[in-house]
């Protein structure tokens, strides 16, 4: 496993937003986290990314042990993280946002590259390059948010609600770019409340409530599941 | 007429020291959020580097200028260690210590030379006219070496990976760590350049100033003046309410007296807030 969560505990105060949770991201492919507003999703990220400390547990990458590193030195091991709600830097332009995301990175040749490849990924962003992010729709922002952390040259990629508040349409565009990037390699973290896209992308799923793991298996297993069906799939 | 236009350069004087000191009040408060109520003895130690080293030591003049700006940003690095580090997640003690540190500089200040003002000899005599209007060398001087360093500095924000960082920093410091950008390294950073804009603001200005240990006061309020005016956390917000305000405060020192001055810029204030509460380029309200 390239990146595992073991039993891990994070509190707020003194309520556990994390009890105890264990999940296992393999070298390829899309893993989905999904459930209710509140049940721990985004924590679960913020706590691999060093954002969150542990109260408890465990987190390995690469046979290593993150938890509790800052988060700038996970970034350098090779995690990027797309937040809750994008946070690009609105007075940044998009191609400074997206030479943030390379700030680690020395081989300038190879971060040209990158560079190129994202554009390539993502016209919108080219035509935009020297736009101020605050300028650009959602949709565009997430595109930006997915770059930004492109850029890193990252070794899995942890997405938290990219589908948040874009059109029908948006949502494919994010959809075809989330299985793109695991196809071409780099394996994906989806957080997700648009369980029905994050089941139909994923081929394993876990389902977070409350803070707990209540369910997890291939996501086209969960897809059938009647628990899931009633509480995530609207039916 | 030439009255005027002897006092739009006064004013051009005024507006250079004060843009260097708002612009690096400004970095420190975007990058760490804390408001350092010790900037105006930052100043105050760097006019005391001019002292010592050229008018005591008798050091050339550009080089006690250069240590001032080194020594200065080396008490920033010092603040940002043992006091904004430690106080991260407490802006307000952050600024309750500044107020503490602020008053042990005074006293440093007052041991090591006395109470009563210094004075420091120009190291130039001479001055051109400019239609008309009188530039002493070493008022011109220090326009032209704020404007470089503004100019530097700009440059630095715009086209290096460590200003996208700072800048980055200043718009969302979860974000910024999230690309790798480390917090620690960035408050230096701008610790560094803010302290050291204020010690060269003292420095170039100490032959024409008489540096007492209490200088920073004035310095202090007149510079939250600017800051607010431009908009807390615009860098380019600062420079033009430091000219702003230069020409507002000098044409009313020279027309009524600098206690009218002082009030005309405190309702300045008033009026920017009035019309903009977030100053006139004040960041918007954000997500």
């Amino acid at each position: 496993m390239l990146l595992e969560i073991r039993d891990i505990e994070v509190r707020y105060q003194k309520i556990a937003a994390l009890k105890g949770v264990s999940m296992a991201v393999p070298a390829g492919g899309i893993v989905t986290i999904i459930g209710a507003n509140g049940a721990g999703k985004t924590t679960a990220l913020r706590a691999i990314s060093g954002l969150e400390p542990l109260t408890r547990g465990e987190i390995h990458f690469d046979d290593a042990r993150i938890d509790g590193l800052p988060p700038e030195e996970i970034v350098r091991r090779g995690v990027a993280h797309v937040p809750e709600g994008r946070r690009v830097f609105p007075d940044l332009t998009v191609e400074e946002n997206l030479r943030t995301g390379a700030f680690l990175r020395t081989e300038r040749a190879a971060i040209e590259t990158s560079l190129a490849d994202v554009f390539a990924r993502f016209p919108r962003l080219a035509e935009r390059r020297r736009q101020w992010a605050r300028s650009m729709s959602g949709g565009e922002q997430q595109m930006l948010a997915i770059g930004r952390a492109l850029m890193s040259a990252p070794r899995v990629l942890l997405l938290d609600e990219p589908s948040m508040g874009l059109s029908p349409v948006m949502v494919q565009e994010i959809a075809r770019i989330v299985t793109d990037i695991s196809a071409q390699g780099t394996p994906v973290v989806l957080v997700e409340q648009n369980a029905e896209m994050a089941l139909l992308l994923a081929q394993y799923a876990y389902v977070l409530e409350t803070g707990a793991v209540a369910l997890e298996g291939p996501a086209g297993d969960l897809h059938e599941n009647d628990h899931v069906r009633r509480a995530y799939l609207g039916g | 007429m030439d009255l005027l236009w002897q006092t739009a350069i006064n004013a051009m004087y005024a507006a250079s020291y004060m843009a260097l000191i708002a612009v690096g009040l400004v970095m420190i408060f975007g990058v760490m959020g804390v408001i350092n109520f010790a900037h105006g003895e930052l100043y105050m130690v760097g006019a005391y580097c001019v002292v010592f080293l050229y008018a005591q030591e008798k050091f050339p003049f550009l080089l006690s200028v250069a240590a001032g700006l080194i020594f200065v940003g080396i008490v920033g690095l010092l603040m940002e260690r043992t006091m904004f580090r430690p106080l991260r997640k407490n802006p307000l003690g952050g600024l309750i210590a500044s107020i503490g540190f602020l008053l042990i500089l005074q006293t440093l200040a007052v041991l090591g030379f006395g109470r009563r003002m210094g004075h420091v000899p120009p190291p130039t005599q001479g001055k051109i006219e400019i239609f008309g209007a009188i530039l002493t060398y070493q008022r011109l001087f220090v326009i032209v070496a704020a404007i470089l360093l503004l100019a530097a500095l700009w440059a630095f924000l715009k086209r290096s990976k460590f200003g996208w960082a700072l800048r980055a920093c200043a718009q969302d410091a979860e974000a910024a760590s999230l690309q790798g950008i480390s917090m620690n390294q960035t408050a230096r950073i701008a610790m560094f350049i803010g302290a050291a804009l204020a010690g060269v603001a003292g420095a170039l200005t100490a032959p024409l100033v008489s540096p007492s240990p209490y200088i920073g006061h004035s310095i202090i309020v007149t510079a939250f003046i600017i800051i607010i005016v431009g908009g807390i956390g615009s860098l380019e917000g600062a420079v033009i309410a430091a000219v702003l305000y230069a020409f507002v405060h000098t044409f009313v020192t020279t027309f009524f007296d600098g206690v009218i001055a002082n009030i005309v810029g405190l309702a300045l204030m008033f009026a920017v807030l009035v019309v903009r509460p977030t100053g006139l380029f004040g960041a918007r309200e954000r997500a």
